[in-house]
């Protein structure tokens, strides 16, 4: 199979996700009083509701509700005032009624998007040939293609809006069809932005967990019989359909980490993908560059890790690549996607859409949102990562990745403003750099249970190595043992300094006399320096930290040197 | 005090003699099972007696009592639950084998609340299956007999509850209504049925047929005892349980004494097509207009008034209907409870065959229907057309309503007919249309008994229909009949107890 | 158009209802008629009406407070008690794909 890179020059990729997201924040499940849990004994966690027994009535998460309308207003969604919640049916026994509980064509959260920066590496998946004019003919014609995205969606196109008040949906579709003309541009040093446009974002509930037993990896394929625990049975969720913006499988990766972002700095969610609190499927088709008509595409499931995301889907790429350019046939089918054997397996082939016969459901009263409701959820939504990221950048003039990996965590932007209150320049960079290189390197290592709160280490403390550090009063190599000092017995970084006295050196006249010392001693490499050998200089420099018993600052001590030899 | 049957009192004399300690709760439930056992052979309303169940709480209220505590206001009262209705400490089986074992793990709100209001539960109640029919003969288990004629049906869905009150065995039931399955019965049982609005009674913990459609509601001898039920049904004030409940005063006893005052003012429409209409027997447009001069007797003034769309309400019931029960009965796949096919190797199959094997012919009938209603084409034309429908009727009724207080109709064209008489599912279909069209727009009915009919010597029975959430009116225009006509010259136009039944066991001391 | 036996069988299939013998036939004649007497219905298929999926149709916003409420709550016991395939603490069924399947 051809690299992904190679494939892309001759090929398009056009990718949508449907990213699940369970509301883990919430306290009880969508429609009763069960308390939400992700790891207790099964089926403990249950009641007449969630288990669908006779006669049981769904009451609807008002917290729950809140959350989908902060979802919608942070992807800059319009909020839908009048939705309803719709039956869809299915049997399997993972869904206690045999049908789920969701939204019909009109969503909480229609049409919004996100913006992607995409820089670095990444960014290099995309090339140069999938900018300009083309991409926005591409982009519109995978607009209009949008509808058949999802099987759910396909059935219910045809649907008329729900009750008199699409005005909504309707004024809305101008602003958002302009947004798929706003194209990818490239930048002079290889980033680009891109928009990405959200169809919509549902609210529904989570099906029960199933262990297939007697199979092969539990997989259900040659299984005997299956167990099925109803504990997760009606966890609040949220679904997002992209529209196929995405043309990379980086893109893609992006997206979702993006999202992720903005949902944990909502507090709705942990967006666990390892726990599968947050889940990823992805709709991939392939056409010649220049084609302006969809291609048949295939869903991809177990895209449970960004990693899995991206490998996933960049592996789909290439082999509906190789299939093509030999000239055969991509069936419309879902697809499994295999970390170990990095592949993708065929799970099912869909030859005809399926019929889930959707219905308002009539337990549940319709929606009319008031604007108060919408202006207290606005009202709830904190500072978002973007907004954050830009203003660490400015008001703390630290480097833009770095004001984004820390604007994205909630827990670590609380750490870094208490760290760097007060700083700017060298020494709120110092707080940043400690932040993403020491500290978040330490914790991940503590244990899954520790986190930034509960590691140990204080603002304060930080602040205070960075101080250290930006004044050249230890050197970064210092900084790392006293960090690990400081890790370990709780203690304050000076005191730690000044008590191991590793304090730097950093008056001329006293390091003046070392250099003078050390080049009395070593006059052979002296007179190489002198002749033209640079790198001698790194060898007197080791001498000069020998001699000052490594508090010397090795940066005056380079100085003095070469001053001393010129 | 001679020995009498416990069925010569109503619920609201059985309360107040416990109160009074003329007897005790105790001594009442004895009676009530005694009348069971006595009865029960010949009529078989019910799928489950629970004399413990019953002692029980008769033996709590005797203890409340003699502890001095104020006592709730239908203590002691023996009431039937049709087996739709959960209670822990029961089966509810829908009167279908698919839940032939299947033990009630929690309580319906509306059985809870009888409870509260200190009523003694004494059985679960025949009914077609799931609720879907109008003879109760599609019970899995066994048809119930009409105490009146006991060769004929009680009507149906909630016949059992219909047959316990009119043979005496209790004086109060519960029952629902979907399409009529409260007030059919009532109507040819010769007792009173109220179909309260849609939410005015949670419809937690009652096994759904059309969630858009069901409705609790009581069954009495009379309208008194029905108004006590609805008291003690919305006395809890909404269910947090259940979305689509609303808050309703407990002001039913209260609206039945008004009905001593007389009706001056109040405007009653009557539908002369309704009256016209082919299939409305003679002896049945008669008791109508019984009730009709008895209001205007009272000082109502009878006006005529236009449904013009509900003629429709059949056709959108067996869309909406059929539609709700498929998706509501899709949970029954044998597998968190139910009938399981034994030996099945692949769920598929197992689940085909439980369905198969579990349920009766009309209830796969209804859901095969459901399923189809709902399929990708046929949805878009018969949902829509048929919630549309839903729209002008309800239309229609607010337009009546802008015109009269109430509206007094037929309950059922006909008397009570022969078990088996009516084969043709399609036809059994027609005997709602009366009643259908207040399951679509939503709002409230009445059937009060107007004596016998002058062919067939059976019950006889009218329909008041009030706006929504205006169900206080149908109890004191019913009360107006029921005080009319017994003191009106031909007093055997009152119904009690069906007479081959009443007395028979069940003495109280 | 009539709805044909192959047309049932695609329903009952999907309604996981095996229809056997004669029931094949039965159904479909019962599904016919039935459609047969919902035909009134689709005179009201009219642009300017809106549909009634609720009664009472006030009714909007309804919600309860996120708030645990044990009381509803069933034991594992209760919960697993009604099933007739249980396997340790959870409901059982059989393979999903069926035998010979893979």
């Amino acid at each position: 199979m051809k690299e992904l890179n190679e494939v892309l020059q001759d090929w398009e990729a056009v990718i949508g996700l449907e990213i699940h997201t369970e509301l883990t924040a919430l306290d009880t499940k969508m429609f009763c009083n069960c308390k939400l849990t992700h790891d207790d004994e099964p089926n403990t966690h249950v009641c007449p509701v969630c288990l669908g027994l006779p006669g049981a009535l769904p009451v609807p998460n008002k917290r729950a509700i809140e959350s989908i309308v902060k979802a919608g207003l942070a992807t800059n969604c319009e909020i839908q005032k009048h939705s309803m919640f719709y039956r869809k049916h299915y049997f399997y026994p993972d869904m206690a009624k045999n049908f789920q509980t969701t939204q019909g064509p009109v969503a909480f959260c229609m049409h919004g998007h996100l913006d992607l920066e995409v820089t670095g590496r990444g960014a290099e998946e995309r090339p140069a040939c999938a900018f300009g004019e083309a991409e926005a003919a591409s982009l519109a014609s995978a607009s209009a293609g949008a509808v058949g995205l999802s099987a759910d969606l396909s059935r219910m196109a045809g649907e008329k809006a729900e009750g008199a008040s699409d005005e909504g949906a309707l004024a809305g579709l101008s602003s958002y069809d302009t947004a798929a003309l706003a194209t990818a541009k490239r930048h002079e040093d290889g980033s680009y932005t891109v928009p990405i446009r959200i169809l919509r974002i549902h609210m529904e509930e989570d099906a029960a967990k199933m262990v297939h037993v007697g199979g092969e990896e539990g997989r259900i394929g040659g299984a005997a019989e299956s167990l099925i625990d109803y504990n997760r049975c009606g966890t609040p969720l949220i679904e997002l359909v992209t529209e196929p913006d995405l043309r990379t499988p980086e893109e893609a990766r992006l997206f979702m980490e993006k999202l992720r972002r903005i949902f944990v700095t909502l507090g709705i969610s942990d967006c666990s993908m390892e726990k599968g609190s947050m889940r990823c499927d992805g709709n991939v088709s392939l056409r010649r560059r220049g084609d302006t008509t969809l291609g048949t595409k295939t869903e991809l499931k177990n895209l449970n890790s960004f990693k899995a995301l991206h490998d996933g889907l960049a592996y789909e790429i290439c082999r509906q690549a190789e299939v093509l350019e030999e000239g055969g046939e991509i069936y419309q089918e879902t697809r499994h996607w295999e970390p170990s054997r990095k592949r993708t397996v065929v799970m099912r082939t869909k030859e005809t859409a399926d019929d889930y016969r959707f219905f308002p459901d009539p337990d549940l009263a319709p929606f009319d949102l008031t604007d108060e409701f919408i202006a207290h959820c606005a009202a709830e939504i904190p500072e978002l990562p973007d907004a954050k990221r830009d203003r660490y950048q400015l008001d703390f003039g630290i480097k833009r990745a770095d004001a984004e990996q820390i604007a994205g965590d909630p827990a670590g932007a609380d750490f870094f403003e208490e760290a760097a209150a007060g700083l700017t320049g060298k020494a709120a960079q110092t707080v940043a750099n400690l932040i993403v290189n020491e500290l978040t390197g330490y914790v991940n290592a503590a244990g899954a249970d520790v986190t930034l709160v509960t590691c140990g280490i204080t603002p304060a403390q930080v602040a205070s190595l960075a101080r250290l550090l930006a004044e050249d009063a230890i050197s970064s190599n210092q900084g790392h043992e006293v960090f690990t000092l400081m890790a370990k017995t709780g203690d304050d970084p000076a005191k730690i300094v000044d008590e191991r006295g590793m304090r730097q050196v950093s008056d001329t006249g006293a390091l003046q006399e070392i250099v003078d010392a050390v080049l009395a001693r070593c006059e052979d490499q002296a007179q190489q320096y002198r002749d033209g050998n640079q790198k001698v200089l790194g060898f007197l420099v080791g001498q000069c930290m020998k001699e000052s018993r490594g508090k010397g600052n090795p940066k005056l001590f380079n100085e003095l040197l070469r001053a001393s030899l010129s | 005090m001679m020995a009498r049957s416990f069925d010569t009192l109503t619920a609201a004399e059985i309360a107040a003699g416990i109160a009074a300690g003329d007897f005790s709760a105790a001594e009442v439930c004895v009676a009530a099972l005694d009348a069971i056992a006595a009865r029960e052979p010949e009529v078989q309303a019910f799928l489950q007696v629970t004399p413990e169940l019953a002692q029980d709480v008769a033996a709590r209220i005797d203890a409340a009592r003699a502890a001095g505590e104020a006592l709730p206001p239908l203590a002691g009262v023996p009431v039937a639950i049709k087996d739709n209705m959960n209670l822990t400490g029961t089966r509810t089986t829908c009167a279908s084998r698919m839940l032939e074992t299947y033990e009630s793990p929690y309580t319906a709100t509306c059985v809870a609340r009888m409870l509260a209001a200190g009523c003694i539960p004494v059985g679960k109640a025949n009914m077609d299956e799931f609720a879907f029919g109008s003879s109760t003969d599609s019970s899995a288990y066994h048809p119930t007999n009409n105490p009146w004629d006991t060769a004929r049906v009680p009507g149906g869905s909630s016949g059992g509850s219909a047959a316990a009150v009119a043979a005496g065995m209790v004086p109060l039931s519960l029952g629902s209504d979907t399409g009529g399955s409260i007030r059919q019965p009532a109507a040819l049982c010769g007792i009173v049925g109220m179909k309260p609005t849609y939410g005015a009674v949670s419809r937690y913990g009652v096994v759904a047929f059309g969630s858009s459609l069901d409705q609790v509601g009581p069954f009495g001898r009379t309208v008194e005892d029905v108004a006590l039920a609805m008291d003690a049904l919305v006395a809890g004030g909404r269910d947090a349980y259940d979305s689509t409940s609303q808050e309703v005063a407990p002001a039913f006893a209260v609206a039945v004494a008004a009905a001593g005052e007389g009706l001056a003012g109040v405007r009653i429409g009557m539908v002369p097509a309704f009256m016209e209409a082919e299939g409305l027997t003679p002896e049945v447009r008669r008791g109508v207009e019984r009730a009709a001069q008895t209001l205007a007797d009272a000082g109502a003034t009878i006006v005529e008034v236009d449904l013009p769309h509900v003629d429709a309400a059949i056709a959108a019931y067996y869309v909406i209907g059929p539609a709700e029960a498929f998706s509501n009965l899709a949970r029954f796949d044998g597998i968190r409870y139910g009938y399981q096919e034994p030996g099945c190797t692949n769920l598929a199959t197992q689940s085909a065959l439980s369905r198969a094997h579990g349920f009766g012919d009309e209830a796969k009938r209804r859901q095969m229907l459901g399923a189809y209603l709902l399929s990708s084409g046929v949805y878009d034309t018969y949902y829509y057309a048929a919630q549309k429908a839903r729209t002008l009727i309800t239309a229609d009724y607010n337009a009546a309503f802008a015109q009269v207080d109430a509206i007094l109709m037929p309950a059922t064209p006909h008397a009570a007919f022969r078990h088996g008489e009516i084969s043709d599912p399609t036809q059994m279909y027609l005997s709602d249309m009366y009643t259908i069209s207040l399951n679509i727009a939503g709002n409230g009915g009445i059937v009060v008994p107007v004596g016998l009919g002058e062919d067939t010597g059976l019950p006889m029975a009218a329909q008041l229909v009030a706006p929504a959430f205006a169900d206080e009116r149908l109890v004191t225009y019913a009360a107006a009949i029921e005080r009319g006509l017994a003191n009106g010259s031909n007093s055997a136009s009152v119904l009690g107890v069906a007479p081959a039944f009443a007395g028979k066991g069940g003495e109280l001391r | 158009m009539a709805l044909t036996q192959e047309d049932v069988r695609g329903i009952a299939d999907y309604a996981r209802i095996a229809l056997e013998g004669e029931e094949l036939a039965q159904m479909t004649a019962y599904m016919n008629d039935a459609v047969a007497m919902l035909e009134p219905v689709l005179a009201y298929n009219l642009p300017d009406v809106e549909p009634t999926f609720h009664p009472i149709g006030d009714l909007s916003n309804v919600m309860r407070n996120d708030a645990v409420a044990p009381v509803r709550d069933l034991s594992r016991d209760a919960a697993l008690g009604n099933a007739r395939s249980t396997r340790g603490d959870s409901f059982r069924v059989p393979s999903i794909l069926g035998e010979g399947e893979a």
